[in-house]
């Protein structure tokens, strides 16, 4: 494990999550994966943060949950993103960008460097 | 899914919440598995990837929002679980706030029921009672019928005003059961001022309210009841009251009632005698209104002045000087009772706080010896928060079980209460256990539960963990010490002040009993007696009957004078007119005096033993062909006649009969006796005796429903009153015997108003004493526990038993002592709320001071004395090795 791990901000655990799940109805564990390759092992969720959040999302109703078959032949629960998870998406999608760009701005300006 | 339905499927969601952790560490092996870690090591490394699962799994419910449900029940049974365990402490917590919070419950029922119900008719908010004022003596007095025409026609502030007299007697003649019943005469459009419907058939028409109209009378649900079984075929047909038959045209709903006394009967009042409807001087009549929906009270008030002083100028002679009267009808009925249930809910209120200051206590003796089980949980990894929580949870379950038992407690306090002392109140018919009442004690009981508990909670939760894992039982008991002691001070004030408040009270009916209300009140019993119709056809036939039922009791033995009366004294009736000196009449109606006229029969005086001061009682001789010759008494003689002998001379009453201004004799002066009241607050008014026998024969009629008897003898009531019954029914059996009082009950009734608040106050003294003691002897009792070890060694080192005992009593009564100081300065302040209460005593009484203070001290001192004498039986070697 050379890599260094960085810790998720609060809040963007669950954009991530969101956009995961985009692909299509996936589980917990291959959420945690998946975030775990897609950032090529930068970032990595702790259970202990993914699930509480994973079970916020569907009651605040931007996800929906249903149990089916596993790859194993197991039964897991597989999240799905609904209408409103979508919509929610978008805007903290939307937001995500603007923070970081302002962000670069400030760290890239050339007064700041001074 | 909505919070509630994943409540009602838990196990379900736990049930998937494992599946699904399981399935994720499951995972997290296989794939260490397939890295190339052995299988017991792939479970380590997954395992210590993973963390807390139960964590987690908090987080998760959380997360989902049914978390402090989970909690409150966690709490709740935990709470329930150790409330069981420690029944002593759980029965006398409820026992103390069952009391608080019942009385509580109880006054405010009272309150709610009296004061702050609305009156049960349509938009009360709008209904006002109007009657005119004599702004000289600034009090309301009633009115004239053309009066209220006058009114009626010209005022613009009420969408309708209606006229009605006070309650008068009338005796219903029926074959299933004659009975004597209150009735009301009430203009035609009374009911519907109110905004009452009719439970059947139909109201007054304006033709039925003049006179010569059809007899016609509206009857109460009850007599509808009781005389035509409730039948719908009872509309049109007849009933016969005071030897008349009126049609029955309309049946009120079952719970209409108007003013205190439930009248069973309503007649028009237009139908009445003319002598009395024309005349603008008989004042016999009241008015309620309707105020148009923008007018407020006092629009209608300057009104109401405008239009009464119009009057006055058409009328120079009659209303000269008469303004007009206009308040709330619910003010008007329930009059100054909100002001003392205000005054007595502070004080149970100060009750619960003393309850409350006892359950606190006992609760931080409690948790004084829970302080290890509370460290172990701090260190365990509970958050204060939830220790403080589970703390209330508990507080808050007794006090909810306490609230629920008080509930009991009210319902049983309020009848005895009612009972106790009838007539203290306007509107007892509306009080009752209902919603409100019940959102009071929920709200009572709940912020009592999370009072009590949050302070030893928040105190104990404050804990320096290594202490309190070390040694549970004294970690804290310094700190705690001091609370108690300020708790049993304050209790201590707080039943200074209730045991004050009672003991004014107290003096005031004592000193009310001493009063000399100008007769003897040992050995009269008063009652009323219906004549049957047949007897009373005539003015004539009406004297003679009632000579002979009054001589065929005079002939009872054991009766030692009787005689008839129209009015008995405190007995809540009135007569007053105006009257005057001489033959020159007054310029204006305000400056006419007027008196209380009794009209009685000659003996009645003797019979009650009123004093006479000069001149001669009345006789039989004063009869209807005789000049007509009355009795003063002194207030009159004293005010009127002030520098020479009344007896004699002549006054002049305006109303005698049909006759005007008549000229009567004055032939002697009797002693004045209190009529309205014993306090002598009430208006006092002269009073004018006259014999019944002379009335002329049109007034008779008006005056015999209206007669009582005063019977004087040694034997009681139940003695004597069948022997009255058989003299009585021996004539006609058709007569029935009703309102029968001894003059001391009526006494006593004259001070309902004060006894009421007496008895309560004085009650909840009496338990805040209680309290209060308890609450000393229990702080006293647990000083000397934790104590045990210090007192030992000193008496290891030669105290004395006698030195150890005052050692504690001056702990005591340092105690009791502060709290009586800070008593007397509040009580200083507070009783001069009961000041318009008192008689005979003022607010600052050092007598009372004095007394209440050395009782509560020695009171205090025995509260002490026995913790004290088991300090002194401490043997000190156990005591030395006492844990």
């Amino acid at each position: 494990m050379t890599q260094p791990k960085s810790d998720l901000p609060q809040g963007t655990l669950d954009l991530l999550i969101l956009k995961v799940v985009t692909l299509g109805p996936i589980h917990g564990y291959a959420i945690a994966q998946r975030i775990q390759q897609i950032s090529r092992e930068v970032l990595q969720v702790q259970q202990g943060s993914l699930y509480p959040a994973l079970h916020r999302l569907e009651n605040r109703g931007f996800l929906a949950a249903e149990w089916k078959d596993s790859e194993t032949g197991r039964q897991a629960k597989f999240y799905r993103l609904t209408a409103k998870g979508q919509t929610e998406l978008k805007s903290e999608t939307e937001s995500w960008k603007q923070l970081a760009k302002a962000v670069r701005l400030i760290l890239e300006s050339s007064e700041a460097n001074r | 899914m909505n919070w509630w339905r994943r409540l009602l499927k838990r196990s379900e969601m736990e049930r998937h919440l494992d599946a699904e952790l399981r399935f994720h560490f499951d995972g997290l092996v296989a794939d260490n598995i397939r890295a190339g870690m052995s299988e017991p090591e792939a479970r380590r490394a997954a395992r210590l990837e993973f963390g807390g699962v139960e964590q987690v799994k908090e987080e998760c419910r959380e997360a989902r929002g049914t978390q402090w449900v989970d909690d409150l029940w966690r709490d709740l049974r935990f709470a329930f679980r150790w409330l069981r365990k420690s029944p002593g402490y759980s029965l006398a917590v409820i026992a103390i706030l069952a009391l608080g919070i019942g009385a509580n419950t109880a006054i405010f029922s009272v309150l709610d029921g009296v004061v702050l119900a609305p009156l049960p008719y349509r938009e009360p908010d709008r209904l006002v009672a109007v009657a005119l004022y004599l702004r000289a003596f600034k009090h309301a007095i009633y009115l004239s019928y053309p009066d209220f025409l006058d009114w009626q026609r010209d005022a613009r502030s009420f969408e309708q005003i209606a006229a009605f007299t006070p309650p008068e007697g009338f005796d219903v003649a029926s074959f299933y059961a004659p009975e004597h019943v209150t009735g009301l005469e009430v203009s035609s459009n009374f009911l519907s001022t109110l905004g009452v419907k009719l439970a059947l058939g139909r109201d007054f028409s304006v033709a039925e309210d003049r006179y010569h109209g059809e007899p016609v009378v509206i009857i109460s649900h009850r007599l509808w009841q009781v005389q035509f079984g409730g039948s719908r075929a009872a509309v049109g047909k007849s009933i016969i009251m005071n030897g008349v038959a009126y049609t029955v045209i309309g049946m009120l709903q079952p719970g209409f009632r108007f003013g205190n006394q439930q009248a069973d009967v309503y007649t028009p009042i237009g139908q009445g005698d003319p002598l009395y409807r024309n005349d603008r001087t008989a004042h016999d009549i009241l008015c309620i209104a309707r105020l148009k929906p923008d007018v407020s009270l006092a629009q209608a008030r300057a009104e109401m002045d405008t239009v009464q002083e119009h009057i006055d100028q058409l009328n120079p002679a009659t209303e000269r000087g008469l303004g007009a009267y206009v308040d709330s009808l619910k003010h008007y009925m329930v009059g100054d009772a909100g002001g003392t249930l205000l005054l007595l809910l502070g004080a149970v209120g100060l009750v619960l706080l003393i309850a409350c200051a006892n359950v606190v206590n006992l609760s931080l003796a409690r948790s004084a010896v829970r302080t290890r089980e509370f460290a172990v949980r701090l260190a365990l990894g509970a958050s204060r928060v939830q220790v403080v929580r589970l703390l209330v949870t508990e507080s808050v379950v007794l006090s909810l079980i306490g609230g629920a038992l008080g509930l009991v407690v009210a319902r049983w306090g309020l009848k005895v209460m009612l009972t106790a002392v009838p007539g203290s109140l306007p509107r007892t018919e509306n009080i009752g256990v209902n919603i409100p009442v019940l959102f009071f004690t929920l709200g009572v009981s709940m912020a009592v539960g999370i009072a009590f508990g949050l302070l030893p909670a928040l105190r104990t939760s404050d804990t320096d963990l290594q202490a309190g894992l070390k040694e549970g039982s004294r970690g804290l008991a310094g700190g705690h010490q001091w609370a108690q002691n300020v708790l049993v001070v304050a209790q201590i004030a707080l039943t200074f002040v209730l045991l004050i408040g009672g003991s004014l009270l107290f003096r005031t009916i004592h000193n009310l009993w001493a009063v000399n209300p100008g007769f003897d009140t040992q050995n009269v019993i008063t009652f009323q007696v219906g004549l049957s119709p047949s007897v009373i056809q005539t003015p004539f036939s009406t004297r003679i009957a009632f000579q002979q039922l009054t001589q065929r009791i005079r002939e009872i033995p054991g009766v030692e004078a009787a005689d008839i009366t129209n009015m008995v004294p405190l007995g809540q009736n009135d007569n007053s007119g105006p009257f005057w000196v001489g033959s020159h009449q007054p310029a204006s109606m305000a400056e006419i005096p007027r008196a209380l006229y009794y009209p009685i029969g000659p003996d009645f005086l003797r019979t009650m033993e009123v004093p006479l001061l000069r001149g001669r009682y009345l006789t039989r001789e004063d009869n209807v062909d005789s000049e007509v010759a009355v009795l003063i008494d002194s207030l009159l003689a004293r005010t009127y006649f002030p520098n020479r002998d009344p007896v004699g001379q002549t006054i002049t009453v305006p109303h005698w009969g049909a006759v005007r201004n008549i000229a009567a004799r004055i032939v002697g002066v009797a002693g004045h006796v209190d009529h309205y009241g014993l306090d002598g607050r009430t208006g006092e008014k002269p009073e004018i005796y006259y014999s019944f026998y002379q009335l002329p024969d049109d007034a008779v009629p008006l005056f015999r429903n209206q007669i009582w008897l005063a019977v004087r003898t040694p034997l009681g009531a139940s003695t004597i009153m069948p022997e009255i019954k058989n003299a009585v029914y021996g004539a006609d059996s058709g007569q029935p015997i009703y309102n029968v009082h001894t003059i001391e009950e009526l006494v006593s009734g004259s001070m309902a108003s004060r006894r009421l608040p007496m008895i309560l106050l004085s009650a909840f003294a009496g338990l805040a004493l209680l309290l209060a003691c308890v609450g000393l002897y229990g702080v006293i009792s647990y000083s000397v526990a934790q104590r045990v070890q210090e007192i030992g060694i000193r008496m290891a080192l030669g105290a004395q038993p006698g030195s150890v005992r005052n050692m504690i009593l001056r702990q005591g009564m340092q105690l009791a002592l502060i709290g009586v100081a800070i008593g007397i300065g509040a009580a200083l302040g507070l009783t001069r709320l009961l000041a318009s209460l008192l008689f005979g005593v003022q607010p600052r009484d050092p007598l009372v001071f004095i007394t209440v203070a050395g009782l509560l001290t020695v009171v205090a001192l025995l509260a002490c004395y026995l913790p004290a004498r088991r300090a002194t039986r401490i043997n000190p070697l156990d005591a030395l090795r006492w844990e």
